[in-house]
């Protein structure tokens, strides 16, 4: 080995070691001290942590409460992903297409995305407020138009009131869900705006000319496949915020989360084990739960996805 | 240039000359629930830092809710800035205690000459009490009471208070009236005030504690009667599961006849309601004669200086003693719907306040049945609250209808949390 390669490799150390320095003291050390922590059952106001091995997570597999929590954050996922993607690529689609007109629409769809999610939460708890709320009047207002009462639940409804949309275990989650698409499709549409730009136009003529007539098979031929790389960002980015889901929780309820637990999601999970409870110990231990499972949904995304992607 | 360090100079100088011919002791205060608090604070200080000048009073950052307050009582006391009078809920004491973070107020009060120990009740004394030594001094105390919405009450011919119920099956009686006079939600119980509360205060109304020697006494008889009361009032008044929040703006809006809940929310319905009539009257029991006690909810004042300075620390009782008694106290009552925690302040002082806010009047009158809101003791303590109100709520759902199972259910749940 010649001196200046062991120089220049000793320079190479000294330009990342201040980025490395940081990565390991704000990153790398806090998660392996709450790795550490999830396997005690440390509690701010309890007794001298006790090492229990892994009988954190045992409980987090068993007791019911926590399945709940995967229940719910599962439902959210798998309902706020695709539901936010589809309605973000479709406006973005709709937007693209239009001669004028364009930018008020870009505003209004991405306006929710710009608000903040603990606000907004409050203000839809005021009006899906069961007898005062503006959702619920609006509905109100309609009964006694004859078509919609042959639409049972519409019905029902009209007799005996409107659903409480945060107060029954029947539609909590999905209330949850509807105002996490609201929050999140206007985000993915901007991206998605920003990959159609990119799409050069001598594409969609070539493949006219090769027999592609409707707009259907434009979109699959050279639509879809070109915005590719735009998809691997958004379906990651998606899932991630999915799983992050917290305000609108933490908004809605004042204590527990939703009916029966029924919009128990991880990280709410987390925060009241952790922070309302003092139980450091097994929140720690859903924080490392929480950590896999974004670790293992970006590397999945990114096999999968990247694979199939086609970068122009 | 000259000129400038010249004035520069001359202003520090004035700064510090200022500065030791004041020379206050500082003492650091943080209390729970800005929005109730804030306007008592605004009362209380101006006339505290002119009785007393040489005293000044740094105000933290107020604490969200009980449970906040706990929390950051505790990180404070590991990261070692703790305040020197805190305000902490009434069943939050225990826990300061056990870590050693409060101080026993017991040498204090031994100094005072006319410390009117006995202003102040007992069943709140002993709220503060741990081993015989007094930790805490209440400081704003509630008990739950009944808020009627007169104006729907006449619909069913109750229009004077002494027509208004006095036992849980009375008001289940009234609630199928209420509903066949066209009213949707005639009645709301705030079951959810932290899942536990009114729990106790259907246990209390039989004299029984939920916490006995140690351990968790839903088992009992009491408790079946506590958890099928609830089952029927739930059931009977067709009761939607509202969250606290949502229930305050139906009942304000008039759409609930009955309301039962902690008279401290008395001033927030005052100022936000519509124009109807509002009586509040006795919390209804089990028999005519009304409960034989009631939870009290509420804060107490607990001095948690870690400051050796003599000087500071008798401030910081000075100060302490001050917002707990005498004038201090009775501004809790003028600003909030909950009561001073002292006799002499309810009755001396605030004699004709009363006369004039009868609403205000109906917890004073059930002083009596005032009895301690148990604590759950050990690192658990939340987590058993959080069982109870899940448990509660599934009885609200209608998924809970075998009480002796649910009863059961629970009573496992929370010994297991509390063994540990």
């Amino acid at each position: 080995m010649t001196t200046t390669t062991v120089a220049a490799r000793r320079a190479g150390w000294a330009f990342v070691a201040p980025a490395l320095t940081l990565m390991v003291l704000i990153l790398l050390l806090p998660i392996a001290g709450a790795a550490l922590l999830s396997f005690t059952d440390y509690s701010l106001g309890g007794s001298a942590p006790a090492w229990v091995g892994l009988e954190n997570y045992e409980k987090i597999l068993t007791q019911s409460r926590y399945r709940a929590m995967l229940e719910a954050t599962l439902t959210y996922v798998l309902t706020v992903t695709p539901l936010s993607i589809g309605l973000g690529l479709g406006a973005a689609l709709l937007i693209h297409s239009l001669r004028w007109g364009g930018a008020f629409y870009k505003t209004v769809f991405f306006l929710p995305a710009m608000a903040t999610l603990m606000a907004m939460s409050i203000v839809w708890s005021f009006a899906l407020h069961p007898t005062l709320g503006v959702v619920n009047a609006t509905l109100g207002s309609f009964c006694g138009t004859g078509w919609l009462h042959q639409w049972g639940w519409f019905d029902a409804a009209c007799r005996n009131g409107f659903p409480l949309w945060l107060g029954d275990r029947s539609y909590a989650i999905w209330t949850v869900c509807f105002v996490g698409v609201w929050q999140g499709f206007g985000f993915n549409m901007v991206l998605y705006l920003a990959g159609l730009t990119s799409v050069p136009r001598e594409l969609y003529n070539a493949a006219e000319m090769d027999g592609a007539r409707t707009a259907w098979d434009r979109f699959r031929l050279v639509t879809w496949p070109m915005l590719g790389p735009t998809t691997v960002f958004v379906v990651t980015i998606t899932l991630i915020r999915s799983f992050q889901v917290f305000d609108i929780v933490e908004g809605f309820y004042e204590q527990g989360a939703g009916p029966s637990r029924s919009a128990y999601v991880i990280l709410f999970a987390m925060y009241e084990k952790g922070i309302r409870e003092n139980l450091i110990g097994i929140g720690a231990a859903i924080a490392m739960i929480f950590l896999a499972c974004v670790v293992i949904t970006s590397l999945v995304q990114q096999r999968i996805l990247e694979k199939k992607a086609h970068y122009a | 240039m000259k000129r400038f360090l010249a004035a520069a100079v001359m202003l520090a100088a004035g700064l510090s000359v200022d500065a030791r011919a004041q020379d206050k002791t500082v003492v650091e205060f943080a209390y729970t629930y800005s929005y109730l608090f804030d306007v008592t604070f605004q009362r209380i200080l101006p006339k505290f830092h002119a009785a007393h000048p040489d005293i000044e009073i740094r105000m933290r950052a107020a604490y969200k809710d009980y449970e906040d307050g706990t929390n950051t009582i505790l990180r404070e006391a590991v990261s070692g800035n703790l305040p020197d009078v805190s305000v902490q809920g009434l069943n939050r004491q225990a826990i300061l205690v056990e870590k050693g973070i409060a101080r026993s107020l017991e040498p204090f009060i031994a100094k005072e000459p006319d410390f009117a120990r006995d202003g102040y009740h007992k069943a709140m004394l002993d709220l503060g009490t741990s081993g015989g030594a007094v930790y805490g001094l209440p400081f704003a105390v509630s008990l739950p009471v009944g808020y009627y919405n007169m104006d729907l009450m006449a619909k069913v011919g109750i229009t004077a208070p002494a027509q208004l119920p006095k036992t849980w099956d009375e008001v289940v009686g009234l609630c199928g009236k209420l509903q066949a006079a066209g009213i949707k939600t005639p009645m709301f119980w705030t079951w959810n005030i932290t899942g536990n509360w009114f729990l106790q205060a259907l246990m209390w109304t039989q004299g029984e504690p939920l916490m006995k020697n140690g351990k968790f006494n839903l088992a009992s008889d009491a408790g079946l009667t506590a958890l099928e009361t609830m089952k029927k009032l739930f059931r009977g008044c067709a009761m939607p599961n509202y969250s606290l929040a949502d229930a305050q703006k139906s009942y304000s809006a008039g759409q609930i006849a009955m309301y039962f809940t902690s008279t401290s929310e008395l001033g927030a319905v005052e100022r936000s309601k519509g124009n109807w009539t509002l009586v509040t009257h006795e919390f209804p029991g089990l028999e005519a004669s009304g409960p034989k006690g009631l939870p009290a909810g509420g804060n107490a004042a607990m001095l948690v200086t870690a400051s050796k300075d003599p000087k500071k620390v008798a401030a910081a009782w000075t100060w302490l003693k001050y917002i707990t008694s005498g004038e201090g106290a009775a501004d809790v009552a003028r600003t909030t719907g909950y009561m001073p925690p002292n006799k002499a302040a309810n009755e001396l002082i605030l004699a004709d306040f009363y006369k004039q806010n009868p609403n205000k009047e109906t917890a004073v009158r059930q002083l009596p049945l005032l009895r301690e809101w148990q604590p759950y003791p050990g690192a658990n303590g939340l987590a058993v609250t959080q069982v109870i109100y899940d448990g509660i709520e599934t009885i609200v759902t209608g998924r809970a209808n075998d009480m002796p199972a649910l009863r059961a259910e629970l009573q496992d749940e929370v010994s297991a949390l509390l063994a540990k």
